[in-house]
């Protein structure tokens, strides 16, 4: 399959990083945007939840509009309504459709940009990283969306003709986080859309503004009205959402807590349902880092550092965990440390900052608590600069000493925090990843290619990467899901995805009259 | 009224190629005046596999692997380990052929094969770097000058990640720079290396690099490690400057060159460094604009007084292979050229430039190409100056032979010479053991038995 990447800006210009500052100037004018719940092409614009600016609380990126529960019941029914004749175009022109979108986006690149940097706080790189990859589901699912449609094939006989087909499953709730606000909520839509769904969208309330951009480009594109809804909304707009008896699938993906929740509530049938729901749900980790006697530092210190304080740690592929081989468990240490001194604590908006003030302020509370437990029962914690007064912001810290029980060492904290532990030898830093409920990332550091090896088959995660760092995953070329806890195990940009949005049906003709073959 | 189109200005332009023959007949006299048939430091290896490495893609690659690692190994049993490992992945075919790697004869074990690599290891870092330390190598130093060759010292270091690594690798820059300085004294006067049109030429001669002054490079913030580099690399202005040494700052990824190429250029025009030191910057034929950063530095020379010219060293650049890999990675046009003749062409159209450029700047021709170099020396020689105006520079190991020649034709030529232990000084022997056998290199192609004439062409 010929599939290329959304080409990454090249911020190592300077007129590229010209660009983008002016396109957050006109965006700021522009401030703030008001996000309506949007429904079979009517809008509700009253708002009464706003998405704020992690670095500056003050400021109202989105004014969005909460979706009723009567407003979740009118969206899945108009979905529901659309989604035959959405469904009965042919895969090559649903994948024109998502190709326009791509095509708009691609135009918008650095307004969307900019909009992640004021409602995520997604540092420059990573928030155009981030529509890059929104843009890079589009075309992919497009294209597989149309190999798909040519369906399996079966083993024939004569007299018979045998043929599997897929077709779509029907209304898919898609409920997407903050932290990818681009990407992970296109992706989801993107793949149902493809596929012959329509969708019902319910964004993170962090992120609301981020959502609407994307849902205006793919009506704009021409995604039938009815076909793709956005409800603006808190946790009771995606519950009521995943109950409801009209949702076929439910694509999530967030918490663990969340995940296992709405896996309880899909599989209760609801009155009315004739249906039983498929979940596909992307939750968290608790990622570690193996690194051998042998590996190289001057790779694997700033990999560890990248993979963990990189966007505050806030992505569900961040490493939160190193285990280090206790033959350089002393220099990793103490140039990790040393590394941890000069990450540059900013705003989103400066340019070549590492570390960007978290999503929210319970985010900051949440971190501050775990650290302080950790220090509390022995554990050594090193910490880097603080970062300006104004916006959530969260030292990014190094923990040492944990006693093998603590919580910091099994529950996600996501925030720029990891643990460093030595072990004898990675046959024991292996048992403790296999101790985990967790499976999503993990990273090793070595030279020998037969340790590499074997390791790479034994960890029990979906994604590994070796001598480099563990995010940042790209679609097509490290597709991307996890194992255990983490998920149950589709990959995102991958091949295999959207048979999660299909179902298959076989038909077996006879093909013989009077006892003739015709 | 019509629309005024601004056009870019021309690249700097420089005198019109020189007759092709002259050229010939230079890099063939110079090519007669190697000592030695060129040695090379992976021969052995390729004796033993009867075929050179660079058809050998997948033994290449296990040999640089076992290299890169050997110092990373605390036990002979360690680097056997991976010696083994190392074999295993090779296809079937080659693996007979791996198996001369293993330089043992078989039966002694992971400790046998692991010493045995790690002696073959030592051996070949030895062919690149000149000691572990300045004050090891400068008799070596010594040795050069006395036979016509003056020297540019460097310092290997692992990556610096932090800012005491940073500190440690300026107070090496420092402790080189005294030493240095103390022992050029006694060297014998050699005038052919001491001076050009634009006066005394320093014996003492350090590189350094910036992203070792530094731990804050930001390819998309280049005036933070910008700042952060010119803490460090002031004092080592100042300390040249007091001892009459050369500064020269390497040139090293794109992705750092925005801040090197303001950090230097805005360090040499403050007043303070009006006097001195002499210094010198790095330009790199490889890259697309490397048209762009010259006419840049000219603008600086043409509006910066100092008291002696800027030396632009002029290389094609060692960081080929990376480039392109990142570029591709992440979807960029490549920044280098795509084909070596189109380096070499540029490189060619570069020196011109550079050399019509004097006295505005001093030129150093970083080679070990025969046509590249033979090139220069004629141009310079048509502009109707002494060979002494014109600065020949090669890499210790791989320019030893080089250099002989050139010393014996009376031309000014500097080795620069790596100094570090083994474990810091890995990356860079990597680097230079992959230029050396890589398809298109031509030390390579020489060294396989590569036409003379064919090698002496126009690119
Ligand atoms: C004294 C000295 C100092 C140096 N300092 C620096 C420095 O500061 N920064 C730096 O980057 N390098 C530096 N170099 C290294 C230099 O850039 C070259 O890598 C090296 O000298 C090999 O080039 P050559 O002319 O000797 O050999 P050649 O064999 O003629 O050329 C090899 C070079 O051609 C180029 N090349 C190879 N294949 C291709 C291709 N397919 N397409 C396009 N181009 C290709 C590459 O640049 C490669 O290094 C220095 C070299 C010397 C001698």
């Amino acid at each position: 399959m010929s599939f290329a990447n959304e080409p990454l800006l090249e911020l190592r210009r300077a007129w590229v990083r010209d660009g983008l500052e002016d396109a957050l100037r006109a965006l700021d004018a522009e401030l703030p945007l008001h996000v309506p719940v949007l429904i079979d092409g009517a809008t509700r614009d009253a708002p009464d939840l706003a998405s704020t600016d992690p670095g500056a609380p003050e400021r109202v990126v989105a004014a969005a509009t909460r979706a009723t529960p009567t407003e979740v019941d009118d969206a899945v029914r108009a979905a529901s309504a659309a989604q035959a004749a959405w469904a009965a175009r042919r895969a090559a022109a649903r994948a024109a459709v998502l190709v326009r979108a791509a095509g708009l986006l691609r135009e918008r690149r650095a307004r969307l940009a900019a909009l992640a940097v004021r409602e995520c706080a997604k540092p420059w790189a990573e928030a155009d990283a981030d529509v890059c990859e929104a843009i890079d589901f589009l075309t992919y699912y497009a294209a597989d969306a149309v190999r798909l449609e040519r369906g399996e094939e079966l083993v024939q006989l004569p007299g018979e003709r045998n043929e599997l087909r897929y077709r779509p499953r029907g209304v898919v709730a898609v409920v997407a986080p903050w932290n990818f606000p681009f990407a992970i909520a296109l992706g989801m839509t993107a793949a149902a859309l493809a596929t012959g769904n329509a969708v019902v969208l319910k964004p993170a309330e962090q992120s609301p503004g981020c959502a609407f951009e994307l849902v205006r480009a793919l009506h704009e594109a021409g995604v039938p009205a009815g076909a793709l809804a956005l409800l603006p909304g808190e946790g009771d707009v995606g519950a009521a959402l995943v109950a409801h008896a009209g949702v076929h699938v439910i694509a999530f993906t967030g918490s663990s807590a969340v995940g296992q929740q709405i896996l309880r509530v899909a599989a209760d049938v609801r009155p009315g349902q004739r249906h039983l729901k498929h979940v596909v749900a992307e939750m968290g980790g608790k990622n570690c880092v193996l690194v051998d006697a042998d590996a190289d530092l001057d790779d694997a210190v700033p990999a560890v550092a990248y993979s963990a304080f990189g966007f505050a740690g806030q992505k569900c592929s961040a490493c939160s965990r190193v285990l280090v081989h206790e033959a350089i468990a002393a220099p990793f240490a103490e140039r990790l440390r040393g590394l941890l001194d000069t990450l540059v604590v900013d705003q989103a908006t400066r340019f070549g900052v590492d570390v960007p003030p978290l999503i929210e302020r319970s985010a900051q509370e949440r971190i501050a608590d775990a650290l302080a437990q950790a220090a509390a029962v022995g554990a050594t914690v090193a910490r880097g600069a603080a970062g300006p007064d104004e916006g959530w912001f969260a030292a990014p810290a190094i923990v040492t000493d944990v006693a093998a029980d603590a919580p910091l060492l099994s529950t996600e904290l996501f925030g720029p925090v990891v643990t460093v532990e030595p072990v004898p030898d990675l046959q024991a830093a292996l048992a403790r990843v296999e101790a985990l409920p967790f499976g999503l990332t993990g990273g090793i550091f070595s030279r020998n290619p037969a340790r590499v090896r074997e390791l790479t088959w034994k960890l029990p995660v979906g994604n590994v990467y070796v001598n480099r760092h563990i995010t940042g995953a790209t679609v097509a070329r490290q597709p991307f899901g996890g194992t255990r806890l983490s998920g149950g195990g589709p990959k995102a940009g991958g091949p295999g995805y959207l048979h999660h949005f299909v179902e298959s049906v076989v038909v077996s003709e006879n093909t013989t009259r009077h006892g003739l073959v015709v | 009224m019509s629309a005024s189109v601004v056009a870019d200005p021309p690249a700097p332009a420089g005198a019109p190629p020189p007759p092709e023959q002259e050229i010939r007949a230079l890099g063939r006299s110079l090519d007669a005046a190697f000592p030695s048939a060129a040695r090379r430091p992976v021969h052995a290896a390729e004796r033993a596999l009867a075929a050179p490495l660079s058809d050998r893609p997948e033994l290449r690659a296990a040999l640089f692997r076992l290299v890169d690692v050997a110092p990373a190994c605390r036990t002979p049993t360690e680097l056997g380990e991976h010696l083994d490992a190392f074999l295993a992945e090779l296809p079937a075919h080659e693996r007979a052929a791996g198996l001369a790697l293993h330089l043992t004869g078989g039966r002694g074990g992971h400790a046998l094969s692991g010493r045995a690599a790690a002696v073959a290891v030592a051996r070949m870092a030895r062919f690149f770097i000149a000691g572990e330390d300045p004050a090891a190598a400068l008799p070596a130093l010594a040795r050069l000058w006395s036979g016509g060759v003056a020297s540019s010292l460097d310092l290997l270091g692992e990556a610096t990640v932090t800012a005491a690594e940073a500190d440690r690798y300026a107070a090496r820059c420092d402790d080189a720079l005294v030493q240095l300085a103390q022992a050029v004294r006694a060297w014998p006067a050699r005038p052919l290396l001491e001076r050009d049109f634009a006066g005394r030429l320093p014996r003492a001669n350090l590189s350094v690099k910036v992203t070792a002054l530094t731990p804050l490079i930001r390819e998309a913030a280049p005036e933070i490690g910008r700042e952060d580099a010119a803490r460090r690399l002031r004092p080592l202005l100042r300390r040249a400057r007091e001892l009459g040494a050369h500064l020269h700052v390497d040139m090293e990824s794109i992705a750092s060159r925005e801040l090197i190429v303001g950090l230097v250029l805005g360090l040499l025009a403050e007043d303070e460094f009006r006097d001195g030191p002499d210094a010198g910057i790095v330009l790199q034929a490889y890259l697309t604009d490397s048209d762009e950063l010259l006419r840049e530095v000219l603008e600086w020379a043409a509006r910066t007084e100092r008291a002696t010219p800027l030396t632009v060293r002029l290389v094609k650049g060692a960081y080929w292979d990376h480039e392109l890999v990142e570029a591709r990675q992440r979807g960029w046009t490549p920044p280098v050229h795509a084909t070596k003749a189109d380096t070499d062409r540029s490189f060619e159209r570069l020196t011109r430039a550079l050399l019509a450029a004097r006295p505005a700047v001093r030129v150093a021709i970083a080679s070990h190409n025969l046509r590249s170099i033979a090139h220069a020396i004629v141009c310079n020689r048509r502009s109707g100056r002494p060979d002494t105006d014109l600065e020949l520079q090669v890499l210790r190991g791989l320019g030893d032979d080089l250099h002989h020649a050139l010393a014996a034709h009376r031309l000014r030529v500097r080795s620069y010479c790596p100094v570090g232990d083994l474990v810091s000084g890995m990356a860079y022997l990597v680097r230079r053991l992959l230029e050396n056998t890589a398809n298109d290199s031509f030390l390579a192609a020489r060294a396989d038995g590569a036409d003379l004439d064919r090698l002496l062409r126009a690119p």
